[in-house]
């Protein structure tokens, strides 16, 4: 098989290939950059994601809600101890209680740290696999024997809605990508036909003089490869420039939901990828373009 | 004796119009030298247009070189067009080409490596005389001179038919004979040769030729050629 590359000079100059003076390039930078964007977002999302479901689905807290101060805090030492004999807890933290007391301060400022409001004991639990409500309501029941007031939110409760909403976003963002390379086809199909009509006349001679239609296809899959390709490689290095700068802006921020989006090692050599396909399938549809125009001529 | 083409009650219509050609049939046998003479729009280029592939017949049956068109696969067509040359009335040169390149193109087309086609296209520009004017583009080229590149780009591949369009419509009358002489020596070389033309002179110069002749799309057969088995041709000057 002969690829498109490899047409010789003489080849290429029955259809002159107009690099970079007409809008096909640009255009395919301008979608490669999209496409590039919403797939670094989308991996991005499904690295938080992943990230998200393995460390912070597994944990829970323990709070114990008990006001007098000297039981509240054997309660919760018993409960840690108690928490540490059981099967499938990995670790069971005490958390001190001037931590507990600055996570009050958004709320009720300076004054949670030294007044003698009560606050809850807290216990943060690490799960070997993330727990389920029985198994966290199993656990509180027996817990209530050591410290009637307990109570045990688990992690993945509350976190459920996000990760439904990074999924749909992650969903959305692959969709971005399909529409913008369906978009991106359409483009190099209507450049193709508009190619194919502006050389309509140099195509027909070809044709009378025995030429065949994979010959024709093959001077537009060329052309339509050094665009995707030109197109490809600017719209990648915009992209790569763009991810780097957000990722320094997201490496920048407290560690929670969106800590972890970064883009992965396997997210880069799928982002650099991308144009390759994208050229790939713009030929395709530049071949199939040709030869379905092609076929209703005689 | 196998005809090179036979066309047998060929009909022609474009869309809904009436017919162009109306039963049309005749055979062409190889070797031989055909002017197909008619006034203006009595069907000359569509009959060309038939015989060099670039329509199909709205009814009636054609064979080229012994097999049947109509039915033949779109893939197959290339294959019997590289044996067929092709004049077209408006030269279709390819703006963007030399003339040297005008007239590599069937070569290159057929795959013909640069090194094997040289050759054949230099002495090609030199028998018309355009040598000078090789890597010249169509429109830096005159009438005549285009009108000869597009000759030479139809004999380069030696086929088995020529197909011209009113060839020497615009070229003074010693180019006219020398594109005869070159037509009439591909013709003894064995290629089957149709001129369409208006020029009654050039009828003169050919002795053997046959002739066929269209009016209002039906052909006439003065010479009796298209049934029979012309002669062999003789050039008088």
């Amino acid at each position: 098989m002969r690829l498109p590359f490899t047409a010789n000079p003489h080849e290429r100059q029955l259809i002159p290939d107009g690099r970079f003076t007409g809008p096909m390039p640009w255009v395919m930078a301008i979608m490669l950059f999209l496409s590039l964007i919403a797939a670094a977002a989308a991996l991005s999302l499904a690295q938080s994601a992943r990230q998200g479901s393995e460390s912070l689905s597994r944990q829970a807290t323990v709070q114990i809600l008990e006001t007098d101060a000297d039981a509240r805090v054997a309660q919760q030492r018993e409960v840690a101890a108690q928490l540490r004999r059981q099967a499938g807890v990995k670790s069971a933290t005490i958390v001190p209680e001037s931590e507990a007391r600055a996570l009050l301060e958004p709320w009720l400022g300076d004054v949670a740290a030294d007044s003698g409001i009560p606050v809850p004991a807290l216990v943060d639990i690490e799960f070997s696999t993330a727990p389920d409500a029985a198994r966290l309501a199993t656990i509180e029941r027996e817990l209530s024997r050591i410290a009637p007031s307990v109570r045990i939110d688990g992690n993945a409760q509350w976190l459920k809605p996000w990760f439904d909403l990074i999924a749909s976003m992650l969903w959305l963002a692959l969709a971005i990508v399909l529409l913008l390379l369906f978009a991106t086809g359409a483009t190099v199909a209507l450049a193709v036909r508009g190619a194919l009509n502006t050389h309509k006349g140099t195509i027909e001679i070809m044709h009378m003089m025995g030429g065949t239609d994979l010959q024709v296809a093959r001077l537009f899959q060329r052309r339509v490869a050094l665009d995707s390709l030109f197109g490809g490689a600017l719209g990648l290095g915009l992209a790569v420039i763009v991810i780097l700068l957000l990722g320094e802006r997201v490496a920048a921020l407290e560690p929670g939901l969106l800590a972890g989006a970064s883009v992965p090692l396997y997210g880069w050599l799928l982002l650099l990828f991308i144009p390759v396909a994208v050229t790939g399938l713009s030929m395709a549809m530049a071949r199939w373009t040709v030869l379905s125009t092609l076929k209703k001529m005689l | 004796m196998q005809s090179v083409a036979e066309f047998d009650n060929v009909g022609l219509r474009y869309g809904t119009g009436a017919e162009t050609l109306t039963d049309v049939s005749f055979k062409l046998f190889p070797g031989s030298f055909y002017f197909l003479t008619g006034a203006s729009g009595a069907g000359k280029t569509s009959l060309l247009k038939l015989l060099y592939l670039a329509h199909r017949p709205s009814r009636g049956a054609i064979r080229m070189f012994g097999e049947d068109l109509v039915a033949m696969p779109r893939s197959r067509l290339p294959g019997f067009r590289r044996r067929i040359g092709v004049v077209f009335q408006d030269f279709r040169l390819v703006q963007h080409l030399s003339a040297f390149d005008n007239i590599a193109l069937p070569l290159r087309i057929a795959g013909i490596s640069e090194r094997d086609l040289v050759g054949p296209v230099n002495e090609m520009l030199d028998w018309i005389g355009l040598t000078e004017r090789s890597s010249a583009r169509p429109a830096t080229l005159s009438g005549g001179e285009q009108q000869r590149v597009a000759i030479a780009r139809a004999v380069i591949g030696r086929p088995e038919m020529l197909v011209a369009d009113e060839p020497t419509g615009n070229v003074d009358p010693d180019m006219a004979l020398r594109l005869l002489k070159l037509f009439a020596a591909l013709n003894r070389l064995g290629t089957t040769v149709v001129v369409a033309t208006h020029d009654i002179h050039l009828l003169q110069e050919i002795e053997g030729a046959q002739m066929m002749r269209l009016d209002k799309g039906r052909l006439s057969d003065p010479t009796g050629s298209l049934r029979h088995p012309p002669r062999p041709l003789v050039l008088r000057n």
